[in-house]
């Protein structure tokens, strides 16, 4: 079960939910669970993806990667990135079982040693790569991992949204908070508003270029990222989406870690 | 038969099959990549004796491919480093060159492979399947290919590894005048084995986790990859004897939510004794340090050796390493080990980088010190040295 933000969240159309006038939780709670469930199914997926990652300055610099992800059943998502530049991570590979109630289980690859290594997973609120993306940004997002609340209705780019509020379960999260706009007709994340621990306004995350997948499943192809407390951006351009390949759970253990190019 | 299969994967011969694999086959339906990366380097050494050398310049040139073929891939990685001076440094070698197929259920790996076992930082006392290209001065990165026939296969309960190791590298080792250094030629090299560098090796792991746990179990019987050192008769050089060594390895590592507790330890007999060597330590990390998005691991570990190959029986080793966790990357690990009398220490720093997204650059540094001359430490005591390599990536 799924809803991975770095493949992501572009999901999930349609139940009609009707509007409500006040803020509810179980509305929140209801909002999130059928943009869920309407990305089960989608299997596995691949894609290309290139962040840039720019400065206040407008200095930019770019990584490649690639994705990939095996939907959950029982426990959480379980997803694979894979670094082709810049060339001193090259090869590099970090892979992620998510847990919908603990702790997620990680391991990198470290190609010069040819070592995997298990690593602590409690840095959710590290930047990833050295971007404005956290660990928990782009970690495969389950209903669990939050309490949620219905704020409002609100327009937002000409499409009526649900503005709900995501609250993080889990204490090491970076986040008092998150805003969240989607839309109405196909439950897709359009907007997120990261608030700190001080509940300050941190970052602002939008998406674009929504595509259809297998007739069913949303992907958005721009993800941007601003930090307003440090002027800095980052952008996720996702490419060659596949969804549905076959990967299977043995692509996805440790061990296979050592057998990816 | 196996033996002489992987003897027969000559390294030129691996290699020319990566590349005309790549650029030959059918782009349709394999696919492929090769990438490659030199170093530059330059050492100083500020307490250098007398007759040694005062610097050192090399330029390694490493190349990595593999080709696809449906299920199977045929993977290189070959090694050629240059050295203005140290001949012990010269090197070409296919660190990987090997064969990988599906076979019953198992990858079955054949050819010259580079493995790594082991859970601690400081050292890996279970790593024993590859020899160390210890002249290369890189630390654990640095190996020689085993020329092996591998299985693999991963089961519910865990993973399984067996290994049949066909020949016996010696591990490399600087020139006298060259740093790391005793100072003196190796002239005779010696194995307790009949059959010496051509007797098999065998090895096996099953490792798996649960939850917060990970452990691995490993087996090997085989020639010991570190050799006892000892001084001609005339005091003028140094004879290598390389032992039989039958061992059991364990190790586990816990992993808690920013504390990392890591055990391993090898239990065998080698020559005519038994040995017990092992490393366990924690290693806690801190997160958004000083105020900023960086992270702070301090590192704290114990080693054990009783084998004569070791600088001492005992030394505990204390760290911290910083990561910054900017746009370049910037890391810092500093490392001190000590034994039990504080008699022999060593220091080590390391600074890493990213200059751009082809280059990045490395500082080091490593001191040793030693109250007796005749220690381990002593004998390395003009062999301090701080190092500047520039990685440019293709």
């Amino acid at each position: 079960m799924k809803l991975t933000r770095l493949t992501f969240l572009a999901v999930m159309a349609a139940l009609s939910v009707g509007t409500i006038a006040s803020a509810s939780p179980e509305k929140g709670l209801e909002i999130a669970t059928e943009a869920d469930n309407r990305d089960k199914g989608f299997g596995d997926s691949i894609s290309q993806m290139t962040m840039v990652l720019r400065d206040r300055y407008g200095q930019s610099t770019e990584r490649s990667i690639r994705n990939r992800t095996l939907e959950g059943s029982d426990e959480g998502d379980k997803s694979l990135v894979i670094f082709d530049t810049p060339g001193d991570v090259r090869g590099t590979a970090f892979l992620s079982h998510t847990k919908k109630a603990d702790t997620d289980d990680q391991w990198l690859f470290l190609p010069a040693l040819k070592r995997v290594k298990r690593i602590a997973s409690s840095n959710k609120a590290g930047p990833f790569m050295g971007s404005e993306f956290s660990y928990e940004d782009i970690a495969s997002q389950e209903v669990e991992k939050y309490t949620y609340n219905y704020l409002r209705d609100d327009s937002l780019n000409g499409m009526d949204c649900f503005v709900v509020e995501y609250d993080p379960v889990d204490p090491k999260s970076g986040y008092s908070t998150q805003i969240v706009w989607m839309d109405k007709a196909e439950y897709r994340l359009q907007k997120i508003e990261f608030y700190d621990r001080k509940k300050s306004l941190l970052k602002t995350l939008t998406y674009e270029g929504y595509n259809l997948h297998l007739d069913k499943y949303w992907r958005a192809d721009r993800l941007l990222m601003i930090n307003h407390q440090t002027g800095k951006e980052t952008e996720l351009l996702f490419a060659d989406w596949e969804l549905q390949t076959g990967l299977r759970e043995r692509d996805f253990e440790q061990n296979a870690l050592k057998r990816i190019r | 038969m196996l033996g002489y299969l992987t003897r027969v994967i000559p390294r030129r011969l691996a290699a020319f099959l990566v590349v005309a694999a790549h650029f030959l086959l059918p782009s349709a339906v394999q696919a492929g990549q090769i990438n490659s990366t030199v170093s530059t380097r330059v050492d100083f050494y500020p307490d250098h004796a007398d007759g040694t050398a005062s610097e050192g310049r090399s330029v390694e040139v490493k190349v990595e491919g593999y080709h696809d073929f449906d299920e199977s891939r045929l993977v290189g990685e070959f090694v050629g480093r240059m050295d203005a001076e140290d001949s012990g440094r010269r090197i070409i070698e296919a660190r990987q060159a090997y064969f990988r197929t599906p076979l019953a259920g198992f990858d079955f790996f054949i050819g010259n492979r580079q493995e790594f076992w082991g859970k601690a930082e400081s050292k890996n006392v279970v790593d024993v399947i590859n020899q160390s290209d210890a002249a290369a001065s890189q630390g654990k990165s640095a190996k020689l290919g085993a020329p092996s026939v591998s299985a693999e296969r991963y089961f519910d309960f865990g993973d399984l590894q067996l290994w049949y190791i066909s020949d016996f590298r010696e591990k490399t080792f600087n020139d006298s005048d060259a740093h790391p250094s005793a100072g003196l030629p190796v002239t005779t090299v010696s194995f307790e084995r009949d059959d010496g560098a051509d007797a098999d090796d065998f090895a096996a792991r099953l490792s798996t986790f649960s939850g917060n746990w990970d452990f691995a179990a490993s087996a090997f019987y085989g020639t010991a990859r570190d050799p006892i050192v000892s001084t001609s008769s005339s005091g003028a050089a140094l004879q290598h004897h390389y032992p039989l060594q039958r061992s059991i390895g364990l190790e586990a590592q816990f992993t808690g939510d920013a504390t990392l507790l890591k055990w391993e330890s090898l239990h065998g007999h080698q020559g005519s004794s038994d040995f017990i060597a092992g490393v366990t330590g924690v290693e806690y990390t801190l997160y958004g340090v000083f105020g900023r998005i960086w992270d702070l691991g301090l590192i704290g570990e114990i080693q054990h050796d009783d084998r004569p190959q070791s600088a001492a029986d005992q030394f505990g080793v204390g760290g911290v390493r910083l990561t910054v966790n900017d746009v370049a990357d910037s890391s810092l690990l500093l490392l001190v080990s000590a034994d039990r009398e504080a008699d022999q220490t060593l220091v080590s720093l390391e600074a890493t980088r990213r200059l751009n997204e082809w280059t990045s650059i490395e500082l080091s540094g490593q001191f040793f010190n030693a109250r007796t001359p005749s220690s381990s430490f002593g004998l390395l005591s003009d062999d301090d040295a701080v190092t500047l390599v520039l990685d440019v990536f293709f």
